[in-house]
């Protein structure tokens, strides 16, 4: 009697599948936050009623529960929900559906054979929106709001190991403040934070979705090309060197001008790591600054 | 009529659990081997009417065992006991000149079918 | 039966060899099951058993895995009346060599999130389940039904630093079953190890001794 009330009373999603993944038990967490009552989902196959289930991952997840009595974990960072439920707050939700950690395991008959599976579902939102900031917070430069260092050195690897792997272009930009020192001394640090935001806000407008601008260091930046081969990636790098060059920054009543110079390095067989890739852009643009500044200049195994 | 039985195995509790699983008052006389070496050189020394042979074994495998045996004496009655039954490895013993491949843990019940089977075989190879 | 064994939390070398068969017979069975739930043919080989104090444990650990200069872990405590730690040791480049195996996931692709995340993901998957399907089996030959607690990953860790002694730090006896597995296709290998907890161990041996006497 009192376990009974349990399964409905419990803060909780419980589903049951039997062994051909029919719905056997739906309670009224499930009913609540679906808005599918227990009457239309009984007995119908699970993966017809949700569609996104029907994937290699669960389906292999269900056979191993049923073979093997193990449980399986669907965390929320790895696989966001397993059932799509609108989120379930008005107030701020930064995810389309809830945020979702799930587990699935056993359920034996009188002869402890296995005979059903259930998946018990818990809302995870608040905690997710909670984590997603703290880990935002740690990818920003603090001045500029881009990407910080540290990012970049994990996502520079990603991208690398991608693009390696399905052999497509992959290319670099880096780059910096000329002159930087020379505006500090003569407007104030103050006004050099203002020319870093201005920069970084200027070029973060002009890349893609796909792009990433990151502060290397104090006036350097990189920004990453994904799918973008050296030739395209020369022409953006030109684009971003006349935008900051006529951009005009008011500070104080001063209108400051600056430039930047770029180094350009693309992915090839030189390449082994992707410090090899950051090592050759930054050639590219010690050869800039060398040139003359305000210029972009590229990495070529002959140019050294 | 089957009179000697050899246990190929090198787990000692195998060799008894398969053993347990084999009736005892039909006289038989049984004989064990700890490896497939000394599998083929007992094999050679008895001719048993019937061989339980064990795959994953040290010194020679029961792959190894089997082939051996047959190759010596192609009448060879050998049942091949083993906990990893897939097909690949069933298919591969029955090349070999396996006469049936057994699943681990043996049932008694199972055995009894098997022996009579066997014995039915045995009569008609003389 | 030697009464004085019994009393005590010594398992006997006869008790050892009928669990060699047992996880020799569970693990034959896992390798099948194991090859229809994830598709591809694991390799198992027979189980080395050991009794040793807890506090060798991380010595033995790091002695057997350290030709791996770094190491993947799964970790999954199980909770039956037979009760432990099962540590599946992978070695290097075996999570990368798992996203390729399990390629049936490729709606991912390009688009798929960050690398290490999906990496961390299948070593997490496949090492839930070969550890269900190893425990799993044992449990149910010993006739015990085991929960388990979430996989703990770590991932491409030098082996040094991935075994901590910290843990392991009292003097009771624990049983290691330690087994060499291999994937078939690609480069996947490792160790997986079951440490039985020292409270399980009076279970164990009475729950060997309820096997073997079925075929006495």
């Amino acid at each position: 009697m009192i376990l009974n009330q349990i399964f409905d009373a419990i803060n909780l999603g419980i589903v049951i599948l039997d062994a051909d993944l029919k719905i056997q038990s739906w309670n009224r967490w499930m009913e609540i936050h679906s808005g599918i009552e227990a009457g239309d989902v009984v007995g119908k196959p699970a993966l017809e009623s949700f569609p996104n289930l029907d994937n290699p991952r669960f389906i292999r997840s269900c056979k191993s529960v049923f073979s093997f009595g193990n449980f399986c974990f669907f965390s929320q960072k790895l696989h966001g929900y397993l059932f799509p439920f609108k989120s379930s707050s008005y107030v701020g939700s930064e995810f389309k559906y809830m945020q979702q950690s799930c587990a699935m395991g056993p359920l034996r008959d009188e002869n402890n054979q296995i005979k059903c599976l259930f998946i018990y579902v818990q809302d995870v939102t608040e905690v997710a929106v909670y984590e997603r900031k703290l880990v935002e917070m740690s990818m920003r430069d603090g001045l500029t709001g881009i990407y910080n260092r540290r990012f970049m050195d994990t996502k520079l690897n990603e991208e690398y190991f991608r693009h390696t792997r399905y052999s497509r272009a992959f290319s670099i930009i880096m780059f910096d403040i000329d002159k930087f020192k020379k505006v500090n001394d003569e407007y104030g640090h103050q006004c050099g934070d203002f020319i870093l935001k201005s920069v970084s806000s200027r070029i973060s407008a002009s890349i893609r979705n796909i792009d990433f601008l990151f502060r290397y260091g104090g006036e350097e930046f990189c920004c990453i090309l994904p799918e973008t081969n050296l030739e395209g990636a020369e022409l953006v790098a030109e684009r971003f060197r006349t935008a900051i060059m006529e951009m005009e920054n008011n500070f104080n009543g001063d209108v400051i001008k600056i430039t930047i110079s770029l180094g350009v390095a693309d992915l090839t067989n030189d390449t082994a790591s992707p410090g090899d890739l950051i090592q050759h852009a930054d050639e590219a643009l010690y050869r800039a600054k060398r040139g003359g500044r305000n210029r972009v200049e590229s990495y070529s195994v002959n140019k050294k | 009529m089957i009179k000697s039985i050899l246990i190929v195995d090198d787990s000692p509790i195998a060799r008894k659990m398969l053993k347990s699983c084999l009736p005892k008052d039909r006289g038989y006389e049984f004989y064990e081997a700890g490896d497939g070496k000394e599998g083929c050189e007992k094999y050679t020394q008895i001719r048993p009417d019937i061989t339980f042979m064990d795959l994953t074994m040290p010194v020679m495998t029961g792959y190894e065992a089997i082939e051996e045996i047959v190759k010596n004496d192609k009448n060879a009655l050998i049942i091949v006991v083993t906990a990893d039954v897939q097909m690949k490895a069933i298919k591969r013993v029955l090349d070999l000149g396996a006469y049936m491949v057994l699943k681990k843990p043996l049932k008694r019940e199972e055995i009894q079918s098997v022996l009579l089977k066997a014995q039915d075989t045995l009569q008609k190879t003389g | 039966m030697d009464i004085e064994a019994q009393s005590t939390n010594h398992i006997t070398d006869e008790e050892l060899a009928i669990l060699q068969e047992i996880m020799n017979i569970a693990f034959g069975q896992s390798a099948s099951d194991l090859a229809e739930v994830i598709d591809t043919h694991v390799l198992l080989a027979v189980p080395f058993i050991k009794v040793m104090k807890v506090t060798e444990l991380p010595g033995y650990i790091k002695e057997q895995v350290k030709e791996y200069k770094q190491i993947s872990i799964v970790e999954q405590k199980f909770w039956g009346k037979f009760k432990g730690d099962a540590l599946l040791v992978f070695s290097s480049g075996s999570g990368k060599a798992l996203i390729n195996l399990l390629q049936s996931d490729d709606r991912r692709g390009m688009e798929a999130g960050p690398i290490d995340i999906l990496e961390r993901e299948t070593l997490m998957e496949v090492g839930n389940i070969l550890i269900g399907a190893c425990v799993g089996k044992l449990a149910e030959l010993l006739r015990d039904v085991v929960t388990y607690t979430p996989p703990l990953v770590m991932v491409e860790k030098e082996y040094e630093e991935a075994i901590s002694s910290g843990y392991y730090d009292h003097e009771k006896t624990a049983i290691v079953l330690k087994t060499d597995f291999r994937f078939e296709s690609g480069n996947v290998s490792g160790f997986l190890f079951l440490v039985t907890s020292n409270e399980s161990i009076k279970w164990l041996r009475d729950a060997l001794q309820r096997f073997i006497e079925q075929y006495e």
